[in-house]
């Protein structure tokens, strides 16, 4: 997760550059965390120190402005010679982030040293919840192999976290006698905990030591498709014993193994 | 029983349940995070809340930031206060730009401004001792990028429980499209513990679920349901959960004069052992006036983890009138219906793992046990024998195949995959009196794309119930069934011993997105074979759909079309329906079951 922090940051300052503007003076576009005490904050975390005769103008018309920089507004800071912010150029409208950030970093303004920071330092394994670059769509097949005792007309759902455990938030269909499939377009980068169920949460997945099965973990990568299965070994509500659902009061005992007989006619 | 109002037993299930629910319940210990704002923004889809204008942020561990936006992405558990910051925290306090808590990884990034800017970590907790000039992850203050996203909520306030809960004080709520309607609060659920999500309700049409109250460890909510049967009515819920157990107690519906009253328990006192209780009480009644029909029954259901197997336990029993056979009816028109019985039943049974039959791709799995059926009022009469009491003893086994590739391993998305299905068991009776049952299936499916796949199935059921001692013809007196003047000598061929042979043919077509539909046709050829109006029909539950899914007289022909629409993230509509070929004169089903899920 902190490597993924990192290359967020690296792709921040890829897309912050300098805009040279004709004046040759250096300027990065960017969105604002704060203005205050003579400083301005861009959302990289930077403070820069503002030049006292700081113009405030529109990003949009050039001109005079009535906004006041704040948190969440974008803006691009134009620097003086002295490495203080002259200039604001200020637009509630989202702008693309813009400038040469290596150049306008060494004006930021800190107290103390950087210090090296070893939970940044990118760790390997971990599959796909680990180093992913988020925000790609992803196509993620889904497949399970539910157990053999599933009726042909079974519906067979995945319920997850995100959807507040709904049983019958995601609808897989049937690929053969025993596989069921469901195919998704997710961002790399989500994380869901998920389990499968015949359409009722008494039904949900039980695990292959007949109890409560803990829900698997879904991470999505950030690879051009990406395939999940998983096992399922049991329904919580098979047959082996009488639990009955909800609003199903158990029937008359029935010897016969054919619910629905005719009725003979009655005998001379 | 006739001398204790019913009411006054509901109430006291529901005490006793409450009572073992907060036992059993004990609040979390993730951080709780307090915002208040002049306005806070939910984004559902993507699990945000934003927030702006006079931003004041209170954590359990004691600390308060104060500033102009907020920013928190419930799933990774992280926050972010910028703009004008100021923290007060055990420490003292100290003013900034931003302020960035990672709750999972137990550290705050702060940008505070002394006399000058400065970056400072604050390491698990601890304010006396921040950690200066640390670099911190590149997007650390960033906020979302909100261009495509819509807000589905909007308050003022909210309590976040880490990587649990979320509840929004009075809240507008945008249930379909832009109009926002105003909820008094309103709770989330994105907890990974599955037990809060566990429901005792019956299925429905319709279901609109109001979680009112909750937190990390309980929900209650109202549910405005629609079902075929019921019709609209008001239901309640109550969970409350626990690491290793949990509890729900439901009244559905709660408006009707047929009430039932659900409590289901679970708890999983050790890593390898497991108890589950599903007790319903139904009542019909005004109200909760005195019920003038009442019914209970209680399942117990122990499950005892072993190596490469399991042993569960079921016990059950019933009582079909709870109420005295003359009770004092208040209600003009109310039927005071009386059954005595109270048949009960157990079993105890080991089902072994699936094991693989050396290298090869096919598995066995096994179970095997032994149980009971009573009820004082008789079970069967055999030979001129009452039984009140039939003990049974069984075993079976199922072998399978994985998925068995046909073709070229090198074409994706284009082989063929065959599976085999053999399952058998046989039930034997303390009566003279045993059953067979031998399901076989064999399918060959086909995935196309990824958008487009089918399967070919062929099923067979072989039922035997046989009868010894010379009562098989008693048990299964031969006659021939003469309909509308039409006689069936061939079901004059029926002794018990039943053949279901089912062809299917599945194709489903996906969009990858917010579109599913698939079609299944299937035909039949039974024995007996099905004929029309001799059998009656299974009955159905309240969404139309049959109760059990083989049995005797099924239409030789079927199709069955079924769309899945995804309204938006949150809520989907399915649709199916039916055709019969003019089997019974009938051609569509009745209706078409329509469902809604949010």
């Amino acid at each position: 997760m902190m490597r993924t922090r990192l290359m967020r940051a690296m792709a921040l300052a890829l897309v912050i550059c300098a805009l040279g503007a004709g004046t040759g003076a250096l300027s990065i576009t960017g969105q604002l965390l704060d203005y205050e005490k003579g400083y301005v904050f861009f959302t990289t975390g930077d403070g820069f120190r503002v030049a006292p005769d700081l113009r405030l103008r529109s990003y949009k018309t050039g001109g005079p402005t009535a906004l006041q920089p704040q948190a969440r507004m974008y803006a691009r800071a134009t620097f003086d010679a002295a490495g203080d912010v002259s200039e604001l150029d200020l637009s509630r409208a989202p702008l693309t982030f813009a400038g040469d950030y290596a150049a306008a970093h060494k004006f930021a303004v800190a107290l103390s040293p950087p210090v090296a920071n070893p939970a940044l330092v990118p760790k390997h394994g971990g599959g796909y919840c680990a180093n992913t670059v988020p925000g790609k769509l992803v196509p993620v097949t889904i497949t399970v192999q539910v157990p053999p005792d599933t009726a042909p007309t079974d519906q067979v759902y995945m319920t997850t976290d995100i959807s507040a455990w709904n049983p019958q938030a995601y609808l897989l269909t049937r690929i053969n006698a025993m596989q069921y499939r469901l195919v998704l377009q997710l961002l790399s980068g989500t994380v869901m905990h998920v389990l499968f169920d015949r359409g009722s949460t008494q039904s949900i997945q039980r695990g292959e030591n007949g109890l409560q099965q803990q829900p698997y973990l879904l991470c999505v990568g950030d690879s051009t498709v990406q395939a999940y299965t998983r096992t399922i070994y049991h329904w919580g509500d098979e047959q082996h014993g009488n639990l009955s659902a909800p609003q199903a009061f158990p029937t008359p005992y029935n010897p016969a193994p054919f619910p629905n007989l005719p009725t003979p006619p009655p005998s001379p | 029983m006739s001398d204790v109002p019913l009411r006054r037993l509901s109430l006291r299930l529901a005490v006793l349940a409450l009572f073992a629910l907060a036992l059993c319940a004990p609040a979390g210990a993730a951080t709780i995070v307090r915002l208040h704002a002049n306005r806070i923004a939910f984004y559902y889809d993507r699990f945000l809340i934003e927030a702006d204008g006079n931003v004041r942020v209170q954590t359990s561990d004691g600390m308060t930031v104060t500033g102009q936006a907020f920013t928190m992405d419930l799933r990774l558990n992280r926050f972010m206060v910028a703009g004008h910051v100021h923290v007060d925290s055990p420490s003292g306090s100290q003013d900034g730009a931003a302020l960035a808590d990672f709750l999972s990884f137990n550290r705050v990034y702060f940008v505070p401004i002394t006399t000058e800017p400065d970056r400072w970590t604050f390491i698990n907790g601890d304010f006396k001792h921040p950690v200066k000039g640390l670099v911190m992850p590149g997007d650390t203050f960033y906020f979302p990028d909100l261009a495509h996203a819509r807000v589905y909520l909007y308050a003022r306030s909210a309590v976040i429980g880490a990587q649990a809960f979320v509840r929004f004080g009075p809240s507008r709520v945008a249930l379909v499209g832009h109009a926002y309607v105003p909820f008094p609060s309103y709770y989330l659920n994105f907890s990974t513990n599955q037990n809060l999500g566990a429901n005792s309700l019956a299925g429905a049409n319709f279901d609109g679920t109001y979680q009112f109250a909750g937190n990390a460890n309980a929900i209650s909510a109202v549910h405005v349901r629609y079902d075929t049967v019921n019709k609209a009515y008001l239901s309640f819920e109550q969970h409350l959960s626990s690491k290793n157990a949990y509890a729900v107690f439901s009244l559905n519906p709660a408006t009707t004069t047929s009430k039932y009253w659900n409590l289901l328990l679970d708890d999983r006192p050790s890593k390898t052992f497991e108890i589950q209780t599903f007790t319903q009480l139904h009542t019909v009644q005004y109200g909760l006036g005195q019920p003038f029909q009442a019914q209970q029954v209680t399942n117990v259901q122990l499950t005892q983890a072993l190596k490469r197997a399991f042993l569960q336990g079921n016990y059950q029993f019933f009582n079909a009138s709870l109420l005295a056979p003359f009770a004092p009816n208040i209600n003009a028109g109310a039927i005071n219906a009386f059954f005595p019985y109270h048949p009960s039943n157990a079993s105890l049974g080991i089902s072994t793992s699936d094991e693989q039959f050396g290298k090869l791709p096919f598995f066995e799995r096994m179970r095997f046990g032994f149980g009971f059926q009573h009820n004082s009022y008789g079970l069967q009469t055999i030979g001129g024998v009452p039984y009140t009491t039939i003990w049974d003893h069984y075993a079976g086994f199922t072998i399978y195949s994985n998925p068995i590739r046909i073709g070229s391993p090198m074409k994706r998305f284009t082989d063929l995959y065959l599976n085999a299905i053999l399952d058998k068991q046989r039930t034997w009776n303390s009566t003279p009196h045993y059953i067979d049952t031998t399901s076989t299936t064999f399918s060959l499916s086909k995935t196309f794309n990824q958008h487009l796949s089918s399967y070919l199935m062929y099923n067979v059921n072989n039922t035997g119930d046989y009868y010894t001692n010379g009562l098989q013809s008693v048990a299964y007196a031969p006659f021939v069934p003469a309909l509308n003047g039409s006689s069936y000598p061939g079901y004059a061929a029926f002794h018990g011993q039943a053949t279901l042979r089912t062809l299917s043919l599945g194709a489903t077509y996906t969009n990858l997105d917010y579109f599913t539909f698939s079609l299944l046709a299937r035909q039949h050829k039974d024995f007996p074979a099905p004929i029309p109006f001799l059998f009656p029909l299974p009955p159905t539950n309240v969404l139309g759909q049959f109760l059990y899914p083989n049995f005797l007289g099924q239409p030789a022909f079927d199709i069955t079309g079924d769309l899945r629409f995804r309204l938006n993230p949150h809520m989907s509509i399915d649709i199916s329906r039916s055709y019969y070929f003019n089997y019974e004169n009938l051609r569509w089903t009745p209706q078409f079951i329509f469902q809604v899920m949010q």
